[in-house]
């Protein structure tokens, strides 16, 4: 397969091309929200450089309010519906690799065999997807610690790199070949080019220690705990806005003859998640909270999936309020554990 | 709440059937004074429009702004709040209470583009049985000549 | 600045040393460009932890109900942390001497949104410059603290250059908010930074009744911002977390201070003034403004 080239002057003949085959999702900035994966309507400019912060691909494949079961029992009669996504080819362009790899944690998740979940999967199955390596790396980013990166490129279709004035399209698999068919093959030093952009990203924000060290240091009754819970004031924020959190409600609301089951946003740190219908809560303080989001992410996850559910996306980062900085966490429970850093 | 609300989308189902939009109201009366005044207004068979729904509190001290932004919330095309004259509160206090609470709300709902003509709040007492009729009436009218709440998250 | 800091950092030592108090909360260099991070010093040797610059933007009276429950805390203090503070006072959620309060005259501090695309340096200045000032410091009019055990840095006098008008509202406010709230996603963070939303149990985590259902819809985020901005009436002092916090940006504090400008206006009522001693909705005159002769 060989790898393409995009020139910036022909990205609407790239979509149009796509939008022929494809619904196309992608990151798009409506009104004054930051921008969010949407499938495109007319009119809409996407961003696909990956250079703007942006909401993460889980807002497109778990919407923040989705009607799962709608009853209704007008007339007499019960109608029972469940909207589930069209089925349909999607083609997902824009997406930073962490947050693309992030997607294989949400499909440890919803696909797993036993219990599939049809509202996810409908949007997921027929879904191929492009991820993108900015030209300038976010300075919060830390993938490269978290995770071998090289393995993060064979759980995405293509990889768009952005070469200034052209995007380098490197396809990964067939789905995702076919996407940049007609477009001028890349020149050797395109690939040069684009192999800098890449070790410019493996490098970015590398922690003192990595991988395994990461995941196998994180220990129940640290002094760590407290101190983030100290400071923690409960936002939810890093929740809400990583790829891979994905905890969610499930609500029945009643308005006249109908009840609409809808699935909404909920995270670990919100007082009442662990409130049980008889009254019992075993998380009423942060420290069980904060520890349970970071061990979740980093060990549990890992022990249960083989995945790391951090991704080194860093806008946990960048938006926590009282800047507790996940890297800094690791990095000193790391430090009293090891003794020395650890080879990726 | 000892008397909820049906659900305003199904009353006014039924109430449309007839030709005319007719708004659904919210009211919300002090058990002493208006609820006492609209009994009244009822036992002495004085017509008013049978689309306010009256929900009784045990003072104008109870009726807490959200029961006035959940109504709109929900639908309904006007919201009224009436309780015991200054003075006359079976309870001493509680429409003084009231007075702040329900006149923030009131800037609250101008603040938020709600138009004023939408709430209204007064006092009317348990004898009043003639002027809880009129008034309904009034704002009956009123609402109507707003038309129909196109609901909180109308954006144009 | 750094001046004020070796202050700070001395007045924390002392009370720390004669065990005035167990703890000072305080700000601290943060990880992130531009970024303060709250810090709970308790050992004296640790002060020198504590910094202060137009970084420092967080409103630390959010931690004082918890943490100066049954013991003294010490807590360095902008003048609209001391406006939270006096209002939790206010309303029993502290104790006037379980606070022992560094407070500081400020003339402004940095809103880090405003640094996106200029290409500075991470070295954060003395002073705010103007144009990457916070909105809300722009129309604050209380700049020394109002209340406190020790107060440092020169009285800043109010600079009448620097009001300015909030972006305008359009002319259809309906329209306006609902677009705005169309935008949230209820992560609660507007809520958790608020020092004036102390409640064990908001009215949102209510079931029983639902006052406003968990799907982030634009209704049912209209009904949770328009009764949080109720809830604040008297009680928000304008410092402008909700609004810094947002990740969808949405102006949660204008609301809030609207109604609050109201209430001074017809009550004669400051939430931030140590004078008031009773709040807002908990007390009345008899000549009170009357809204039955006023309404439509």
């Amino acid at each position: 397969m060989a790898d393409k080239l995009i020139s910036k002057d022909n990205i609407q003949d790239f979509l149009k091309a796509l939008e022929t085959k494809y619904t196309v999702v992608a990151p798009v900035k409506r009104g004054d929200a930051p921008a969010e994966f949407r499938e495109l309507e007319a009119g809409d400019a996407p961003i696909l450089d990956g250079s703007k912060a942006m909401m993460t691909p889980k807002d497109y494949l778990l919407p923040r309010y989705e009607v799962l079961v709608k009853i209704d029992t007008a007339g007499g009669s019960t109608s029972v519906e469940t909207p589930l996504p069209e089925d349909k080819p999607r083609v997902m362009l824009g997406a930073w690799l962490p947050d693309a790899q992030a997607i294989q944690v949400l499909d440890r998740v919803f696909l797993d065999k036993k219990f599939v979940d049809p509202y996810y999967s409908r949007r997921r199955e027929n879904l191929t997807v492009v991820a993108v390596i900015p030209a300038e790396m976010r300075w919060s980013w830390f993938c490269g610690s978290v995770d071998d990166v090289e393995q993060w490129k064979a759980n995405v279709d293509a990889v768009m790199y952005d070469l200034g004035d052209k995007f380098y399209f490197e396809a990964i698999s067939e789905k995702g070949a076919a996407l940049a068919e007609g477009f001028d093959d890349a020149a050797e030093s395109d690939t040069i080019a684009k192999n800098v952009l890449w070790e410019r990203f493996k490098s970015t924000g590398v922690l003192p220690f990595a991988g395994k060290a990461l995941y196998e240091n994180l220990a129940w009754d640290d002094p760590i705990w407290e101190e983030i819970a100290r400071k923690c004031i409960a936002c939810g924020m890093c929740s809400f806005m990583c790829p891979s959190c994905s905890c969610f409600d499930i609500q029945d609301e009643t308005r006249g003859t109908c009840v609409e089951r809808y699935r909404c946003r909920d995270t670990c740190q919100f007082e009442d998640f662990t409130l049980m219908g008889h009254g019992h809560n075993p998380r009423t303080t942060q420290v069980p909270r904060s520890r349970q989001r970071l061990m979740h992410k980093f060990m549990y996850q890992h022990q249960q999936f083989g995945v790391v559910g951090c991704t080194g996306c860093g806008r946990c980062v960048e938006l926590c309020p009282v800047n507790v900085d996940i890297r800094e966490v690791l990095t000193k429970m790391c430090s009293e554990k090891v003794e020395q850093p650890a080879e990726n | 709440m000892s008397e909820e609300t049906t659900n305003v989308e199904e009353k006014t189902e039924q109430s449309t059937e007839p030709k005319e939009w007719q708004p659904s109201i919210l009211a919300i009366l002090c058990n002493w004074c208006s609820y006492a005044g609209a009994d009244l207004a009822g036992s002495a068979r004085m017509q008013y429009p049978e689309t306010v729904r009256i929900v009784r509190v045990p003072c104008s001290g109870r009726a807490d702004p959200m029961f006035v932004l959940k109504g709109f919330q929900k639908g309904f095309d006007g919201v009224m709040v009436l309780g015991c004259h200054p003075g006359d509160c079976h309870y001493a206090k509680g429409n003084y209470y009231a007075r702040r609470r329900v006149a923030l709300t009131a800037d609250l709902l101008k603040l938020l583009g709600i138009p004023p003509e939408r709430f209204h709040f007064e006092w009317v007492s348990a004898s009043e049985g003639n002027r809880f009729s009129a008034l309904i009436k009034e704002f009956t009218a009123q609402v109507k000549a707003q038309g129909p709440f196109e609901g909180v998250a109308r954006k144009s | 600045m750094s001046d004020i800091q070796n202050k700070i950092q001395e007045e924390a030592k002392k009370a720390l040393e004669s065990g005035e108090v167990g703890l000072v909360i305080g700000w601290g260099e943060g990880s992130v460009p531009f970024k303060t991070t709250p810090v709970f010093i308790e050992k004296p040797e640790d002060a020198d932890k504590l910094v202060w610059n137009p970084a420092c933007v967080n409103n630390l009276a959010v931690y004082l109900p918890k943490m100066a429950r049954d013991r003294k805390v010490g807590v360095v203090a902008k003048p609209c942390d001391i406006r939270s503070i006096v209002t939790l006072i206010r309303e029993k959620q502290l104790k006037r001497e379980n606070v022992f309060i560094i407070g500081l005259g400020c003339g402004g501090v940095i809103d880090a949104a405003k640094l996106q695309g200029l290409s500075a340096s991470t070295e954060i200045p003395d002073v705010a410059p103007a144009e990457l000032l916070r909105d809300q410091c722009k129309v604050c009019d209380s700049r020394n603290p109002s209340v406190s055990d020790v107060a440092l840095g020169e009285a800043t006098p109010k600079s009448d250059e620097l009001k300015i008008e909030i972006a305008g509202l359009s002319e259809d406010r309906q329209a306006y908010w609902a677009e705005q709230f169309s935008r949230c996603i209820r992560c609660y963070a507007c809520r958790q930074v608020c020092p004036g939303c102390y409640c064990d149990t908001c009215f949102c985590d209510r079931i029983e009744p639902k006052w406003t259902a968990k799907k982030a819809t634009a209704d049912e985020a209209w009904m949770f911002h328009a009764t949080r901005a109720m809830h604040l009436a008297g009680r928000c002092i304008g410092c402008g977390e909700c609004e810094r916090i947002c990740p969808v940006g949405i102006p949660a504090v204008e609301l809030a201070r609207e109604l609050n400008a109201i209430a001074k206006e017809r009550y004669g009522f400051d939430p931030a003034s140590p004078d008031e001693e009773k709040p807002l909705l908990g007390s009345y005159t008899d000549a009170d403004y009357d809204p039955a002769h006023h309404s439509e």
